[in-house]
């Protein structure tokens, strides 16, 4: 019934993807886009780029309207999508990129030394007359790196581009944007779900929840939301008691054995809680870390009230 | 101006690549469908005229009704081959993202792929001309109507292809356009006299198509190729004007559609 119902009346819920979101990038910065699925980082990437154009608000790339279009604006910047192939799927990347050299005009002498040494660094040289409908998936990604670097963009949008990638892949592509950026500082806008990607590249932050900005600052900064917290990982050459103070204090999570602890130290206490357990426990071996930035994103998207209004 | 031809050149070069890749499509989605529209008519015209092989049906024997199909054909390979498939896909899938961020705009691709695709079909024409000649079913070939017919099919082509993409870009609005599409091919087959020849339709209906740009799409042409030159100077005109009011709407729809682009799928 329902079904032939909503051939006559239809109701439509309308939702803000964005809201009330300010952001400032500086030229030759790194920033990373973060929030889970449907948080609205995908919508700002495309407003960015002019693919769509914002109900109300202002917006200015490279001191252009994106939404205008213009080619000037379209020079200066380059969009990789993870979850979508922008190179022609039938013909061989060569032929995409020479289609690309004309689109940007790029010399030939250019052209060709671009080719060459992206090619070496990304090590796709022997994949250039392949049809990319026969690359795997972290051999198109390559590629498509290599299409939208190719007229020196001085604005790029990566959308997820290791999305579905090995660990090594996933690797290879952050070593080479990072190299890339080093070498030419083109200003980086990326979303991506694996903080790994983030931790390396980035040094500013935005955590975007329900469409709205609730983090923009340093990724040093992001980490310490949740406290100066190290986590601290004790061995013990056998079963201890573990309601002691100097654990149950501190968050602990036990193995099954009960030789194995994990606690979360202030790191005023550090050197304080860690020598007592030293000196009191048969520990065979311990490590530090500190709180890893999965788990403050985690415990922010559950809690975002955790998030202080100051860093907004 | 060097760029703007290795722009253009590119993407047509790009356009064959993909076009040749796959060529038994290519030959089936080319030759496919007229070839057999017209053995079908082909043996329809010959059932008619086989009970009565002198008789003239509105000006036409036999003769000259299967010379006019065989120009049907050559038009419809020539002037009407594009199809809008590849653009409302493009919009569908959230494709056309990565044509909004390249220098060369959208329309641009998509009116370089035509020409890449006229320029094939104008080859594959000659060939299946010169066929046609051998076998006989071309008995008064004039070298100025096959020149003016060319002309005019090729311009036929452009308003062929505006009209594809306009109902192209009403993926804008609906999920699937090939409805829409299948209902221009139709109407167009029945109102451009792909079917029959227009003298054999009420005169009222021949009158009022006039106004319409459908007979330009295949009777005009097809009288232009049989030797009516004094069409082809009002035809030329008229498919002109069609054309540019097409390209015009194109360009209001495109960008009404563009507002209500979401980019799905990225």
């Amino acid at each position: 019934m329902g079904s032939i119902r909503s051939l006559f009346s239809r109701q439509y819920e309308i939702n803000q993807a964005v809201r009330d979101f300010s952001v400032q990038i500086e030229p030759g910065e790194i920033i990373g886009l973060l929030g889970p699925n449907g948080a609205g980082k995908t919508t700002l990437m495309k407003m960015f780029t002019g693919i769509i154009v914002p109900s109300s608000g202002s917006l200015e790339v490279l001191g252009f309207d994106p939404w205008s279009r213009s080619k000037n604006f379209r020079r200066k910047i380059a969009l990789v999508m993870g979850q979508k192939s922008q190179l022609w799927w039938d013909i061989p990347a060569m032929d995409s990129l020479r289609l690309l050299k004309a689109y940007y005009e790029v010399e030939e002498k250019d052209f060709k030394q671009r080719v060459e040494e992206l090619s070496s660094f990304l090590e796709v040289k022997n994949l250039l007359h392949v049809q990319i409908r026969k690359l795997s998936l972290g051999e198109r990604m390559k590629l498509e790196l290599m299409a939208c670097l190719l007229h020196r963009p001085e604005v790029i949008f990566l959308d997820e581009p290791t999305i579905g990638l090995d660990l090594i892949a996933q690797k290879g592509i952050r070593q080479f944007m990072k190299e890339y950026h080093q070498q030419h500082r083109p200003t980086i806008i990326l979303t991506s779900h694996y903080m790994a990607d983030v931790a390396a590249l980035c040094s500013h932050i935005v955590l975007i929840l329900q469409g709205q900005k609730r983090y923009d600052g340093t990724i040093v900064d992001f980490e310490r939301i949740l406290g100066r917290e190290k986590i601290v990982t004790f061995q013990f050459s056998e079963p201890v008691v573990s309601d002691d103070s100097c654990f149950r204090n501190f968050e602990s999570i036990w193995n099954g054995g009960g030789t194995e602890v994990e606690i979360k130290i202030p790191e005023e206490k550090l050197r304080e809680v860690s020598k007592e357990i030293l000196q009191r426990y048969p520990v065979v071996d311990f490590h530090t870390e500190k709180i890893p930035i999965e788990r403050v994103m985690e415990t922010l998207w559950a809690n975002p009230e955790l998030i202080p209004p100051t860093t907004r | 101006m060097k760029s703007f031809f290795e722009m253009w050149g590119r993407t047509m070069e790009v356009k064959w690549s993909n076009l040749m890749t796959y060529r038994l499509n290519f030959f089936l989605q080319v030759f496919g469908p007229a070839l057999v529209f017209f053995f079908i008519k082909y043996n329809l015209w010959s059932s008619i005229y086989g009970a009565n092989p002198t008789a003239v049906i509105q000006g036409y024997d036999f003769q000259a009704m299967i010379a006019y199909q065989v120009w049907v054909l050559v038009i419809q390979l020539l002037g009407q081959g594009n199809d809008s498939m590849n653009l409302s896909e493009d919009i569908r899938l959230g494709r056309i993202s990565s044509y909004l961020i390249y220098p060369f705009d959208f329309w641009k691709f998509h009116t370089a792929g035509f020409l890449a695709f006229q320029g094939m079909q104008f080859l594959l024409c000659t060939v299946l001309l010169c066929s046609v000649l051998a076998m006989g079913f071309l008995a008064n070939l004039h070298f100025n109507a096959l020149l003016q017919g060319v002309i005019l099919t090729l311009l036929v082509g452009g308003l062929w292809f505006t009209l594809q993409y306009l109902v192209g870009l009403m993926a804008f609005w609906l999920e699937e356009t090939w409805i829409l599409r299948v209902i221009l091919i139709i109407v167009a087959q029945f109102l451009s006299g792909a079917i029959l020849p227009l003298e054999l339709y009420p005169k009222w209906v021949q009158s009022a198509l006039l106004y319409t740009p459908f007979p330009y799409l295949t009777y005009l042409p097809a009288r232009v190729f049989m030797g009516d030159s004094g069409l082809f100077l009002s035809s030329l005109l008229v498919v002109g004007f069609w054309t540019l009011i097409m390209a015009g709407i194109c360009t209001l729809v495109w960008k009404r559609g563009l507002r209500l682009y979401t980019a799905a799928g990225m």
